[in-house]
């Protein structure tokens, strides 16, 4: 299995706080890793500083050797990085299909001038990415909805049309996160079977973010667990559930 | 819930209307006199401000005010490139755009220092009375509070005075602006501009750089109305620095809202009803001001989305979409 | 002169600060920054012409009657016209504060036209002579006005158990609403207070100045600048900005060029946004993306 994600001693400190402080792991292909920790643990700190939202105070990203620490957001994103959010990203106001569409994005061939002028180039690549969409949206059996409002659709369909557009491009890494919070027990088992689907099938590499507890131990074949700021328990579903740190991390604290 | 859309028949007729509309206006110059054809070419130069407006505000969804800024500056442009220099005003037509895409530029910067909503309405009003300020106090260049008239001129025979050869010089304008806002708004561009309106962060997560669409956005916003300002400067023959003031910016907001904020269709009728209507007021002092005023108000309480959106209740024909399926 | 000019922009930059001062009391209690500001100072200053010199009433209750009836008429903007939109986007408030301003410009129109109309004197007092400083009734009396409300309303914010609650508010509209207080009366209020206070801007230059209907567009710019100059959304800072940018004015005017007096104000707006857009006083701008 070739190694995707290379995260080395990764610190962010804001003004005097670590939100960050020396998280190190590799992500391979085709696995499925997740992150826990309570509130404040720096889950999501981690997910901004290896997307490029916020700056790392230290340490590196790289994805296949390429380093990604210097990169903004939609570079990063260019590279094969590619995230949900977890208040949902999702553009309300445009359809189904034009959400997908934007994952597509960087796909789509043809200048501004090209789009402007009407070139044929630019309509072809249009034409094609169009008809990808509505595959990918077949896949999921989302299709029947490509022409509604994002905004109209359900919590779990949102969810779903989201992870569609995020890896319409197909990204090499896979960052989810909180994909379930929110979602019916029909909708998180189908959430599920999409993570397993993405990483056993296409070979993505997943890192997962979730408080819900028997999704993150059937999904995830290794888990980091975080507090405050650092990784303080590394491993297979079977050890985190009998480390005394974790444990501790999670009781001690609520 | 899903929007019913148009069918493939029903898309085939869209784009055969878009192009037998402006070919009907052809014939219009037979059957109007000289004032209703005065006021139809001041339609087509409202259509192309609007538009440029609301691609900022509507798609975008930016509060930036600089859009009578960009008029003006595309009208004294073509003005002192015509009186000045000499150039033959059709020529100036694409250098004012340019000049209106620089001032895109500048707006785009504030929006991409951060300075956003309020702050830019604010920046943004204040660069467009710095514009006005301008033409009042450069009285070599801009004749001052005289204005500037543009010089005779004849194109293939006929005095660019003529409102007829003027209406199809403004039609073939408005038509070729018109229809490359659509490529561009139906395309992976007008998509990035509605998700940057829409999350901002989330578009920058799928490798569209926000930044460029911004800064393009504005440009495209302050070409296409550097544009209308040529135009503008040759349907009035004098430009003033009053035509850039408040009121126009009022009376382009009413059209933009009247229509319906971020819809092209919308950017025409809004302008098409609300060019007409004024010029009967002109004749009584405080009307065109208590008109829009009274107008505006009562469409964002009543009819937030506009007359566009009472089209597309009646026929998917009129729903506007940000794709294009047929190449 | 400089005894002179400061005098002079203290008289403006009090105008200033009160115009400032009304918009940031609207924009800290409602979120909304009124796009129409000038026109209702453009009201208040035409309102009180109406009283004095149609009516015959004497200046000083001409004047708190112009202010009570903009401030009833900010309060039925606020009820009638910007509950209706509120929650929606900040373009169609923006676009709502513009046309209640028009609504009110086109009426002074129809009814004054093109005329412009002096406002006479209103304390005919001889000016005194200090040196080479001549000081105006009009300036002693326009510093004064402010300078005691000025007073009166930070005393009444700082001291009194309403004014308590209201920077309560300000700090959290949630936490008002779950007191038990009534945000939506409480904003139709504040927007009262902003016009009746903004419309008192307009009162003072009237006497000073020619009255006309886009007498209130220049004062929005100002008033705009004065709250960026002082920290958008800071009270303090907006009456400080106010004073500073009177100053500016004066000293740019006679110094560099009288022309550079109408620009000041958008020259502020532009660098002190690019340069530091959280103003002397206020917080660092927060943008939403």
């Amino acid at each position: 299995m070739t190694e995707l994600l290379h995260v080395n001693g990764l610190s962010v400190r804001f003004s005097g706080l670590t939100a960050l402080d020396d998280v190190s792991f590799t992500l391979q292909e085709g696995a499925v890793r997740a992150v826990i920790g309570p509130n404040g643990a720096g889950k999501s700190t981690l997910f901004n500083a290896i997307s490029g939202y916020v700056t790392p105070t230290s340490g590196t990203v790289h994805l296949k050797g390429q380093e990604l620490t210097k990169l903004t957001p939609h570079e990063i994103a260019e590279q094969g990085v590619r995230r949900t959010f977890q208040n949902g990203g999702l553009f309300p106001e445009l359809t189904v299909l034009e959400n997908v569409l934007t994952g597509l994005h960087a796909q789509i061939e043809g200048s501004f001038l090209d789009i402007l002028l009407g070139r044929s180039k630019a309509l072809k690549s249009e034409a094609e990415n169009i008809h990808r969409a509505r595959e990918l949206l077949k896949l999921m059996s989302m299709d029947h909805m490509a022409d509604t409002r994002a905004g109209d659709l359900s919590g779990g369909q949102q969810r779903i049309v989201e992870i569609v557009r995020t890896v319409a491009s197909d990204p090499p890494v896979l960052l989810l996160d909180e994909p379930a919070v929110g979602l019916s027990p029909v909708a998180r088992a189908q959430m599920m079977e999409i993570i397993h689907r993405l990483a056993g099938e296409k070979g993505v590499g997943i890192l997962l973010i979730e408080h819900a507890v028997e999704l993150v131990m059937a999904a995830a074949d290794r888990i980091l667990v975080m507090a405050a700021g650092a990784r303080i328990a590394e491993g297979t579903p079977e050890e985190i559930r009998e480390d005394r740190a974790v444990l501790e991390a999670y009781l001690g604290h609520s | 819930m899903s929007t019913t859309m148009p069918t493939s028949r029903q898309r085939r007729l869209r784009t055969w209307a878009f192009w037998a509309v402006p070919v009907l206006l052809l014939l219009t110059p037979l059957a109007t006199n000289a004032y209703t054809q005065f006021i139809i070419n001041g339609m087509l130069i409202s259509i192309l401000v609007t538009l440029g407006f609301t691609l900022v505000i509507g798609n975008l969804g930016q509060l930036a005010f600089a859009n009578t800024a960009f008029f003006g500056i595309g009208a004294y442009a073509s003005a002192i490139l015509s009186a000045k220099l000499g150039l033959p005003w059709i020529m100036t037509i694409p250098l004012a755009g340019a000049l209106g895409a620089l001032g895109g530029f500048l707006a785009s910067s504030a929006a991409l220092r951060g300075i956003r909503s309020y702050y830019l309405a604010i920046i943004t009003l204040a660069f467009g009375e710095l514009m006005r300020w301008a033409y009042l106090h450069t009285k070599p260049l801009t004749g001052g509070t005289d204005g500037l008239p543009l010089p005779r001129e004849t194109m293939f025979g006929i005095s660019l005075s003529d409102d007829t050869l003027k209406f199809y010089i403004f039609l073939a304008v408005t038509v070729v602006l018109v229809k490359a806002t659509l490529n561009l708004l139906r395309s992976r561009f007008g998509r990035a501009v509605m998700a940057v309106r829409e999350n901002e962060v989330a578009t920058a997560s799928l490798a569209i750089p926000t930044a460029r669409v911004i800064l393009t956005t504005f440009i495209w916003s302050g070409f296409v109305v550097g544009c209308a300002g040529a135009l503008f400067a040759r349907h009035v023959g004098h430009v003033f620095p009053e035509s850039f003031g408040m009121l126009h910016l009022i009376a382009s907001f009413a059209m933009v809202l009247v229509g319906g904020l971020g819809s092209v269709l919308g950017a025409v009728l809004g302008a098409v009803v609300l060019t007409a209507l004024p010029e009967y007021l002109r004749a009584f002092p405080g009307m065109e001001e208590l008109f829009f005023g009274l107008i505006v108000a009562a469409v964002l309480v009543a009819m937030p989305l506009g007359l566009a959106s009472l089209l597309r209740r009646l026929s998917p024909i009129f729903v506007e979409r940000y794709y294009r399926e047929e190449s | 002169m400089l005894m002179q000019l400061t005098l002079g922009g203290f008289a403006q930059g009090a105008i200033y600060a009160l115009i400032a001062l009304s918009l940031t009391v609207v924009y800290r209690s409602t979120t909304v920054v009124n796009f129409g500001h000038g026109d209702f100072v453009m009201a208040g200053a035409f309102l009180s012409y109406v009283l004095v010199v149609l009516a015959g009433i004497a200046f000083l209750p001409a004047a708190v009657l112009a202010m009570l009836a903009m401030f009833v008429l900010g309060v039925f903007f606020s009820k009638g016209l910007i509950r209706p939109i509120r929650g929606g986007p900040h373009i169609g408030l923006a676009l709502m504060c513009i046309s209640a301003g028009y609504i009110l410009r086109g009426i002074a129109r129809m009814v004054w036209g093109r005329e412009v109309l002096p406002m006479p004197p209103v304390f005919d007092i001889e000016p005194i002579f200090i040196g080479n400083l001549v000081i105006t009734g009009d300036a002693v009396f326009i510093i004064g006005t402010v300078f005691v409300l000025l007073v009166v309303f930070f005393g009444l914010l700082g001291l009194t158990d309403l004014g308590k609650m209201v920077q309560a508010v300000y700090q959290s509209p949630r936490g008002a609403r779950l007191i038990g207080l009534n945000v939506e009366r409480f904003n139709d209020f504040s927007w009262g207070v902003g016009a009746a206070l903004g419309a008192l801007g307009g009162i003072l230059v009237a006497p000073i100045s020619l009255l006309h209907p886009d007498l209130g567009a220049s004062f929005l710019i100002k008033g705009f600048a004065a709250m960026t100059l002082g920290g958008f959304g800071s009270l303090g800072g907006a009456v400080l900005g106010g004073i500073l940018l009177g100053l500016a004015e004066q000293y740019a005017g006679a110094y560099l060029d009288s022309a550079l007096i109408e620009i000041t104000a958008y020259v502020v707006i532009v660098l002190v946004l690019f340069i530091r857009p959280h103003g002397l006083f206020g917080r660092k701008a927060v943008v939403k993306v």
